[in-house]
């Protein structure tokens, strides 16, 4: 090993000043830079930043992007998978749907239209469809259905394309379900920012009054959240949305989480500020006679705003499910809007027959639970390294 | 200590009695009465009705009798079945739901601390980075999602297990583990935090140091203070459970309460829903009561004051 050569230069003394003997010779770093330091060190908090910028894009542009909407009925092309093993007659070729639909098929996997039925045989199992003037055949007596060409022969090629219409293919009233899972997705952020939204605002202020009143209010307050956690807040929830009048929609999963919501938070601020107000600062804020009102908000949240950071990314995917739980039960979003719970719920009615449904809205559920979870593990680590690996 | 306790004990009794008056005042927000439904009663039926609930009298009244009902144990009639009553849902479906919980707490904590010890003691190696990304996975999966993709792989794709209802003892497999995924995995993570904690301590070392088996001093010595936390831990577990439960029975098919609590759900039955809401909301406050005791039994450092 060779040690690399040191130029003379540096060896020279060099003049003495008092600043650059003051100056320190590391790159500052700011607070925020400081977190964002530990933060991008753990590669499992970029990939959950990354997933929740693609969701976040995928919710606010795709639904510009596609050509079909979330509610429209396509009821010809009912159930159709994302992949399609179609028949080829010639260069015609047809795919036979789920429901036993012959539906005429570009080569490229563009739907073209469901073909008119002729007649149907029920004794032969045998249903006649009118393939622009020839008579072609869906023999239904068997699985997976035969098809039988205008010759009145088989049709034995078949080839196996992607669906071009409609990419994650349809449900089972022929809408979109690519569509309706970027409406789906924007539903999910919604109820993320609505509960980031009152954690930070009645959860904040909630703890922070009673914190710092003290005494009896303390007491009276503290008792209330005790009150309220003691039950599952998914009750609550079932709870005031179906008190809520059917059709709210959307808005009924924002009262219910706005009113119980700001528990837990409510809690972390009143453990940090009980701690923060007996410091030096907020005694001589006090003396200068600033406000209760100032002193809360300009020096006891302010240094509360770690904790309280990693606590809202925690309580962003857990409202998240519960806004998928409500809906999979039936409480959420009104039909026809999509909702991640709501497609989960379609698809399980038609899981045995139909599991492509499920694997589009399951998934993105995952992932958005995985992203903000990684996140939120990542800000904890970052805001708080003393908490590191619990 | 029995101070604390009678605090305790009056805390709950107040919680029960906070969310009694919440759930009354909200069937009664509700327009229009219970009987007001689908079909014109005849005047004089709905007149008997209505004085047979009360209805005629003040709103206090009305809650007083709400109460004394509840302390009979009588939850009031269904909105939707006529001459099924709040009580014949419970009596038939608890059972099936309490057994169903039953063994998945025994599956959970049977499963999650053998992970929790394995992924302690080999902290840092494969077991342990394996048994955490299974746990991490556990956590952020929703139920219903793990319930349904298991249902599809086990029972549609491979059809080794039944997919609805109870009838063989098979038929639970795939409940209980969707069910008891999210605790398991969670109190996997939790045994392994504390045991490690717990195996950094001195006392741990005055024990290696003397000569004890490497099974003694984790079994005798660090399990007994690692545990604790999970004792803590097994109240809010009974309400994870108790609140997953809703959809697993809903997509098993089970006859149990939370079927039976969606369903009303879903028809709107507002008696039954709020008579199901006040049996989950004691059954939770009165274990998780049992548990605080047992956990101030157990643990001789807590201070009550």
């Amino acid at each position: 090993m060779s040690s690399p050569a040191i130029e003379k230069a540096l060896w020279d003394e060099i003049e003495y000043s008092r600043e650059k003997g003051e100056a320190l010779n590391v790159k500052h770093r700011s607070y925020a830079g400081d977190v964002w330091f530990r933060f991008r060190h753990k590669p499992a908090s970029l990939v959950g930043l990354a997933i929740i910028a693609v969701i976040m894009l995928f919710a606010i542009f795709g639904p510009m992007l596609t050509p079909h909407t979330y509610e429209k009925q396509e009821l010809s092309f009912v159930n159709i998978p994302p992949r399609l093993d179609i028949f080829a007659m010639g260069d015609a070729y047809v795919y036979v749907s789920r429901n036993l639909k012959p539906i005429h098929v570009a080569e490229d996997g563009t739907l073209i239209a469901a073909l008119p039925r002729i007649e149907e045989d029920v004794s032969r199992k045998v249903t006649t469809y009118d393939f622009y003037g020839d008579p072609i055949a869906v023999d239904w007596g068997e699985r997976p259905p035969i098809l039988i060409g205008p010759d009145g022969e088989r049709v034995e090629d078949s080839v196996t394309v992607h669906n071009k219409i409609y990419i994650l293919g349809t449900d089972k009233l022929g809408r979109d379900l690519l569509t309706r899972l970027m409406i789906g997705a924007r539903i999910s952020l919604l109820v993320a920012f609505v509960a980031a939204f009152t954690n930070l605002i009645i959860g904040i202020l909630y703890g922070g009054i009673s914190a710092y009143i003290g005494g009896n209010t303390d007491n009276v307050m503290m008792r209330i959240v005790d009150v309220i956690s003691t039950i599952p807040l998914t009750l609550y929830v079932i709870l005031i949305m179906v008190m809520l009048p059917r059709d709210s929609g959307i808005m009924s999963i924002i009262i219910a989480l706005g009113s119980v919501y700001w528990v837990n938070m409510a809690r972390v601020v009143r453990g940090q500020i009980l701690t923060l107000k007996e410091q030096d600062y907020v005694h001589g804020a006090k003396i200068m006679g600033t406000s209760t009102w100032r002193i809360l908000t300009t020096h006891l949240i302010p240094n509360a705003m770690g904790p309280i950071i990693v606590t809202v990314t925690m309580l962003i995917p857990s409202a998240i499910f519960i806004e998928a739980f409500m809906s999979f039960i039936g409480l959420g979003v009104s039909p026809p809007m999509a909702s991640w719970g709501t497609m989960c719920n379609d698809a399980l009615e038609a899981l045995r027959t139909n599991p492509y449904q499920l694997f589009a809205p399951s998934l993105a559920i995952c992932l958005t639970m995985f992203g903000f979870n990684f996140v939120g593990d990542g800000l904890r680590d970052a805001l708080d390294p003393k908490l590191r690996g619990r | 200590m029995s101070k604390y306790i009678l605090k305790r004990m009056g805390m709950t009794l107040l919680t029960l009695l906070l969310v009694v008056v919440l759930v009354f005042f909200l069937m009664h927000a509700i327009p229009g009465g219970p009987f007001t439904a689908q079909r014109e009663l005849p005047p004089e039926v709905e007149a008997a009705l209505i004085a047979k609930y009360n209805l005629d009298e003040s709103l206090a009244v009305q809650l007083l009798h709400y109460i004394g009902g509840l302390l009979r144990g009588d939850l009031g009639p269904s909105f939707k079945y006529p001459g099924m009553s709040v009580n014949d849902f419970i009596r038939e479906g608890f059972p099936v739901s309490a057994k169903l919980g039953l063994i998945t707490v025994i599956f959970v904590l049977a499963a999650s601390i053998p992970l929790g010890i394995v992924a302690a003691l080999k902290n840092g190696k494969w077991q342990d980075v394996l048994t955490m990304l299974l746990a991490t996975i556990g956590v952020t999966i929703p139920s219903f999602v793990i319930a349904t993709v298991l249902m599809y792989i086990f029972s549609h794709r491979l059809g080794w297990l039944p997919a609805f209802g109870l009838d063989s003892p098979a038929g639970y497999i795939l409940p209980v583990i969707a069910l008891g995924g999210y605790s398991m995995s969670f109190m996997a993570r939790l045994v392994r935090s504390s045991l490690l904690e717990v195996l950094g301590q001195d006392y741990i070392r005055t024990a290696r140091a003397k000569g004890l088996t490497e099974y003694k001093v984790v079994v005798k010595h660090a399990l007994r203070n690692a545990l604790i936390p999970v004792v803590t831990i097994l109240g809010p577990t009974v309400a994870a459970l108790l609140t997953g439960s809703f959809v697993i029975e809903k997509i098993f098919a089970l006859p149990g309460m939370g079927k039976h609590f969606v369903t009303s759900i879903t028809n709107r039955d507002y008696t039954t829903i709020l008579g199901i809401t006040i049996f989950y909301a004691t059954f939770l406050v009165v274990m998780v009561f049992v548990v605080d005791m047992f956990y101030v039994l157990i643990d001789p450092r807590i201070k009550y004051e």
